[in-house]
């Protein structure tokens, strides 16, 4: 508290710097108008409407890095695969989304399938969600798991780093403050898919629910080790 | 793909309606209060309400960062809009949560003589503080009734609201400062950030002269209370007149610079929030405006609150219309009322006089003689001679919509 003493006529009056404040503006603030002001914002539980198209794997792993889905939802319905399209492609030059072209496309497909007026069976649909999906499946029957394709392919780095906070916890810092827990490797796994907030900030990170068990894992091993 | 929502939506009708014919006595802003679609379709709806930090339930526009819309009856309760029931408004979703008023600064840069370094305490000592009645309205408010339809917040008309806000003029701050020789604008940031450095900040610009005439303002209170967190704690710039996207909230830094923003950083201005630079601010639908420009002063709007479309009201006795009216700032002349889909007008009487950026309610007794469907119209004329249009402009954003409202009733 940042307090002052004065004295006026033999009293020793202690004046806090909000009522200073209130003094100097020639107005009365109410007790405890210099605290910090907090908020806590309800959770998002918006969630993108499931399908077999590799557009909506790419698209939980994408959008929701910025935005939450009624994003998506609350747009109108009826929207062509041109119309959405145009819109990821939005994304990707206006505002910096981590898409590459062949995404952008695969990703409008799906939106205009979920959303719109395409469906799953369109030419069209079909040609632009063949382009190569890195959805995720850096697992091969028999191989290791490729944690650094899994980075990439679910966007971690766009927000996180090792050794440096972006918008996430850099992975050191997630590594000291889980270092001795014996359920380490469970609950950043169980992180890693599920996403969250109020952890390490009001940012949001994105669930990744189409990485298996097993490659959830891997990464979570990969951040403890930092 | 979409009868889910449909289906929703019907059954949401119907329990409305049903629930409207078992209470006919209930206040109409009981009755409204879980239809929350406000005539807009979705792709996947309805909209919930939800309840946010410091507000009352709200329409869900969208969950992060925060896109809250008031629900329409609101505005039915009287000419200054309840801070708790102000729409919410963000871009980028790395939004600040705690903000200590102590350390808060207010930083001034760029081509001025001395730059500085702003406390609360600071600004709140400065001579000169004001306050101003003004209607904040989103830009894109009423961009769900647009036809064809365009991407962005499908909202309804509770984009919008009017406070009184109360600060120090943005000139005062400015020729604190002392701006230096060849200033052109000023621009403006808040403590919101992107996600990802690759996406633009969300800045704004004012030319010169328009941050020196006086009106706009630094403002920390609204309605006689400090601003509500998710409204722009701790201080917001109002610029009385236009639209909400120049209304930068948690307002920390402040430059001054000698040539026109432009930059990255600078896309809220030099992309985003532009409209076709011509004499109706449109286009015909799927083609694009020579010239763009960004967006300025509200365009004049007016509302019926007191109904709502599809109401019952009765015949052959007087039933008192009311609603708001505002524009850009040189106020409402007149507000003219249909009962009939446009064909015969009468002029309403205006309510108080609370300012020219403020909403001007209005109000007109009607009668009607006889039973069936009847459309209600509302038709504002500004003070510079501004009126509404009888059917709507396009533009690709869905911004400035201000037709002519209607709204359909039933006599009987």
């Amino acid at each position: 508290m940042n307090a002052k003493l004065f004295t006026i006529s033999g009293l020793t009056v202690v004046l806090t710097a909000g009522l200073v404040a209130g003094l100097i503006a020639g107005q009365t603030l109410a007790a405890g108008s210099a605290e910090v002001r907090t908020i806590n914002l309800p959770p998002d539980t918006s969630r993108l409407r499931s399908s077999t198209l590799p557009g909506y794997n790419l698209a939980l792993q994408k959008c929701g890095i910025c935005h939450s889905a009624d994003y998506i939802s609350f747009q109108a319905p009826g929207l062509t695969q041109a119309q959405w399209t145009a819109e990821v492609g939005k994304m990707q030059h206006t505002y910096g989304a981590p898409l590459s072209d062949d995404e952008v496309k695969s990703i409008g497909a799906y939106l205009a399938v979920a959303y719109g007026s395409a469906k799953a069976t369109d030419a069209s649909i079909i040609a632009a969600s063949s382009a190569p999906a890195p959805a995720g499946n850096a697992t091969k029957a028999g191989t290791e798991i490729d944690v650094q394709a899994l980075l990439d392919n679910h966007a971690c780095l766009g927000c996180h780093a090792v050794d440096e906070k972006i918008v996430g916890p850099a992975f050191q810092d997630v590594a000291k403050r889980y270092k001795g827990q014996a359920n380490a490797l469970a609950s950043v796994a169980t992180s890693i898919q599920e996403g969250g907030t109020g952890k390490w900030g009001p940012v949001a990170m994105p669930h990744s629910t189409n990485l298996t068990d097993a490659e959830a894992s891997a990464l979570a091993e990969f951040v403890l080790k930092q | 793909m979409n009868d889910d929502h449909y289906s929703h939506a019907s059954r949401r009708d119907f329990l409305r309606k049903a629930g409207a014919l078992a209470l006919a006595a209930t206040p109409l802003n009981a009755m409204t209060a879980t239809d929350t679609s406000e005539g807009v379709t979705f792709a996947a709806g309805p909209r919930p309400l939800v309840r946010y930090p410091g507000k009352r339930e709200m329409i869900l526009v969208h969950s992060r960062p925060p896109h809250l819309e008031t629900p329409f009856p609101v505005f039915n309760e009287g000419a200054l809009t309840p801070n708790d029931a102000f729409f919410v408004r963000y871009h980028l979703a790395d939004i600040p949560t705690s903000i200590d008023p102590a350390t808060f600064r207010l930083t001034v840069k760029g081509t001025v003589k001395r730059p500085l370094s702003l406390s609360l305490t600071d600004l709140k000592s400065m001579t000169g503080q004001t306050e101003i009645v003004a209607v904040k309205q989103c830009s894109g408010n009423s961009r769900g009734y647009f036809s064809p339809r365009v991407f962005g917040a499908q909202l309804g008309n509770g984009a919008m609201g009017n406070a009184r806000w109360t600060g120090v003029p943005l000139k005062a701050v400015l020729d604190k400062a002392g701006i230096s020789a060849g200033a052109k604008q000023v621009t403006f940031n808040g403590l919101d950030k992107p996600v990802l450095s690759s996406t633009p900040d969300f800045r704004k610009a004012l030319d010169i002269d328009h941050a020196l005439d006086g009106e706009p303002l630094l403002a920390w209170n609204m309605n006689g209370e400090e601003l509500p967190f998710l409204n722009g704690y701790p201080l917001m710039l109002a610029v009385p007149g236009y639209y909400g996207t120049y209304w930068v909230k948690h307002l920390s830094e402040i430059e001054v610079i000698d040539h026109t923003f432009a930059g990255h950083d600078a896309f809220f201005m030099t992309k985003g929030y532009r409209i076709p630079d011509n004499d109706c601010n449109c286009v015909t639908p799927g083609t694009a405006a020579e010239k763009m420009r960004p967006i300025g002063k509200l365009t004049v709007r007016s509302f019926i609150t007191s109904v709502k479309p599809g109401d019952a009201l009765p015949a052959g006795r007087a039933v008192d219309l009311k609603g708001i009216a505002f524009d850009g700032g040189s106020g409402i002349k007149s507000i003219a009322v249909s009962v009939d889909g446009g064909q015969a007008w009468q002029n309403a009487a205006l309510g108080q006089d609370l300012g020219r950026f403020s909403f001007r309610e209005w109000h007109l007794p009607v009668t009607f003689a006889s039973k069936g469907k009847a459309r209600l119209m509302v038709r504002a004329t500004s003070n510079k001679g501004e009126v509404q249009p009888m059917t709507a402009t396009w533009n690709p954003a869905g911004y400035l919509r201000n037709v002519v409202e209607s709204t359909p009733v039933v006599i009987g």
